[in-house]
């Protein structure tokens, strides 16, 4: 253990200024003193509305509050998890980097919407993995599984090797396709499982929108939360202990892609981008957060200043941000590596608040691969009940994750990266809208099988 | 910047709120006003805000905001003004509507796009509870179902 002294103490105060902040929220947003203190705060809790700081309060005040909102979520999602997916409430966080988290032990998109339309195994319980997975041989998945989780779950499976709309794939440095994997919490996989979601006859039968549970900071409810990760394999010349990093089996998936054959292997993988999806009391359109590892890719017009990128080779002359040439196969080892730029700066209350959590995390736990993550920025509805725009006119307008939207950055209105905007656009498999969540979309059926 | 939403609001027949919220991340108004400035001059410019800042007082007690505004609205383009003053707040009122900048000759009126997201934010499809061609904030299948209210588009009871 390498806690210190001054590591216990700051953690003690920040649980007390977690205290304080706690009963900041129950005042509501309104004349609120600044509480820059409160900006850093490393807790298990979930938040469920932002603490607003601004007075008055503007367009940059809440914005700063919504990107502290961020921090929180993703630190208490990334929270050491026992056995059951709940938090170690007595870990500290950033001592054990490959240990799982807390939404690590959530369902997958994999688990949910199963091959004709068949009902989910009951949370808590371990999914079929992938056929072609039964020959990794039991050692190495002991191993894995010891490795990752020790506490018996199945590594995750990461069955998915391209960005959204057929943009492509990211390859990293070692000319590895980048892998993904969507994940829901306990609250989003009741709610499809009660309502029978999860197949396209149960979809057709509940005819009418879905409406996804929100966190509501009155009961303390969490509401429904969805996350996004991508993983790049640890080897090469990627240096494991710069990141977050889990045993899973990655999977090439033959539904993904045309001529992909199934093929699967145990692999020590390091987590790169990370969104969080959260439906809250105030913000029908859901609150999105996105994180990246600090070395994925410069910024245009800022230095290049980093020895290594995990996306980005100064001296190829591969053309910026445009993926590899198809036919697309994640099975291809060597591909040219995607060279990638962020195309919209972070912004400067953003960068500010990334380096005061960078600090605090590494003084929790020196070293800590969690100082190595930065947030991109939130999107939120200014506007939530706006009636003639129901995306809540939301702000940023634009925001992408150059793991996971590397190819749609930018501010071209329908064509760049706009999570609400998007996911507005989302239905279930009847035509009805799904609650911004493309993952409804999956349910198979009975039918369609028949029909193929 | 104050008096040139509420001058725009009272031309435009849009609430002050609807075209310029207090939490606008969109912000079409500072390109707007930096594109009317730059066309008509510091002169007509001022002069026209001036203007309004002097008609713009309070409702009398008899008289509700909006019809306060129609009566600000007419004097705003009373040919007294001049025809070139008059114009201005003509054009004020296409580039809120359209996203673009016009420019007069004779019988003829040619336009200008001032960017992408002028072209999302013009007000005319919005009175039309519809959206511009190629972009849309609405769901599957709205086309199906009947728009919000018009006052959920211009923020005012009409």
């Amino acid at each position: 253990m390498k806690l210190t002294f001054k590591a216990l103490i700051l953690f003690i105060s920040l649980m007390l200024l977690h205290a304080c902040s706690s009963k900041k929220e129950k005042k509501g947003y309104a004349n609120l003193p600044p509480a820059n203190s409160s900006d850093v705060v490393i807790s298990s809790t979930i938040p469920t509305q932002i603490t607003s700081t601004g007075d008055p309060v503007t367009l940059e005040s809440l914005q700063h509050d919504f990107d502290v909102l961020s921090w929180q979520s993703f630190i208490a999602l990334n929270w050491p998890a026992n056995a059951d997916g709940t938090p170690k409430e007595n870990a500290i966080f950033g001592a054990n980097e490959s240990g799982m988290t807390v939404w690590q032990s959530w369902k997958s998109s994999r688990e949910i919407f199963l091959p004709h339309g068949k009902k989910p195994n009951a949370w808590g319980e371990v999914e079929n993995i992938p056929i072609v997975c039964d020959s990794i041989s039991a050692e190495d998945l002991e191993k894995g599984i010891i490795t990752l989780t020790q506490v018996g779950k199945t590594p995750n499976v990461l069955d998915e090797s391209g960005e959204p709309f057929q943009t492509g794939p990211l390859i990293d440095q070692n000319g590895n396709y980048t892998r993904y994997e969507i994940l829901t919490n306990e609250v989003m996989f009741d709610y499809i499982v009660d309502n029978e979601l999860y197949s396209y006859e149960g979809q057709k039968a509940f005819g009418k929108d879905a409406d996804f549970p929100f966190s509501d900071p009155d009961t303390g409810k969490e509401g429904a939360i969805m996350v996004k990760a991508a993983w790049i394999k640890m080897e090469g010349k990627y240096d494991a202990s710069q990141f977050h990093t889990a045993y899973a089996l990655v999977y090439d998936n033959p539904h993904e892609q045309a001529k992909v054959k199934p093929a699967c292997s145990l692999v020590k993988v390091g987590l790169v981008g990370f969104h969080i999806a959260h439906k809250t009391k105030g913000d029908p359109q859901w609150v999105w957060s996105t994180f990246e590892h600090v070395a994925n890719a410069p910024t245009q017009g800022e230095p290049v200043n980093r020895n290594f990128y995990n996306y980005h080779d100064p001296t190829s002359t591969y053309p910026v941000n445009e993926p590899p040439a198809r036919p697309w196969n994640p099975a291809n080892t060597g591909t040219t590596p995607t060279k990638v730029e962020r195309v919209i700066p972070i912004d400067n209350d953003a960068k500010a608040l990334n380096t005061k959590y960078q600090a605090a995390l590494e003084k929790m736990f020196k070293g800590s691969v969690w100082a190595n993550y930065e947030l991109i920025s939130t999107q939120w509805p200014t506007d939530a009940n706006n009636v003639s725009d129901q995306t809540g006119k939301p702000a940023p307008t634009f925001l992408a994750n150059a793991t996971l939207e590397t190819y749609i950055q930018g501010k071209v209105p329908q064509t760049s990266s706009n999570c609400i905007a998007c996911h507005n656009n989302a239905s279930m498999t009847n035509g009805m809208f799904s609650d911004f969540t493309y993952l409804l979309q999956r349910a198979e059926g009975k039918e369609i099988k028949e029909k193929k | 910047m104050n008096n040139f939403v509420g001058l725009s609001a009272v031309l435009t027949g849009f609430a002050a709120a609807t075209i310029a919220p207090a939490i606008d991340p969109i912000n079409i108004k500072a390109e707007y006003y930096a594109k009317f400035q730059a066309e008509i001059g510091n002169n007509l410019f001022f002069q026209i805000l001036s203007d309004f800042q002097t008609r713009n007082t309070p409702p009398g007690s008899n008289q509700t905001q909006e019809e306060k505004n129609q009566l600000i609205g007419e004097a705003m383009l009373a040919g007294s003004n001049g025809e070139n003053y008059v114009m201005s707040c003509r054009k004020l009122i296409f580039l809120w509507y359209s996203g673009a900048w016009p420019t007069v000759d004779g019988d003829t009126t040619s336009s200008q796009m001032l960017s992408a997201k002028s072209y999302t934010q013009g007000l005319a499809w919005q009175v039309m509870q519809s959206h511009p061609m190629g972009d849309s904030n609405y769901r599957y299948g709205y086309w199906a179902k009947e728009p919000a209210d018009l006052s959920g588009y211009t923020g005012n009871n009409n």
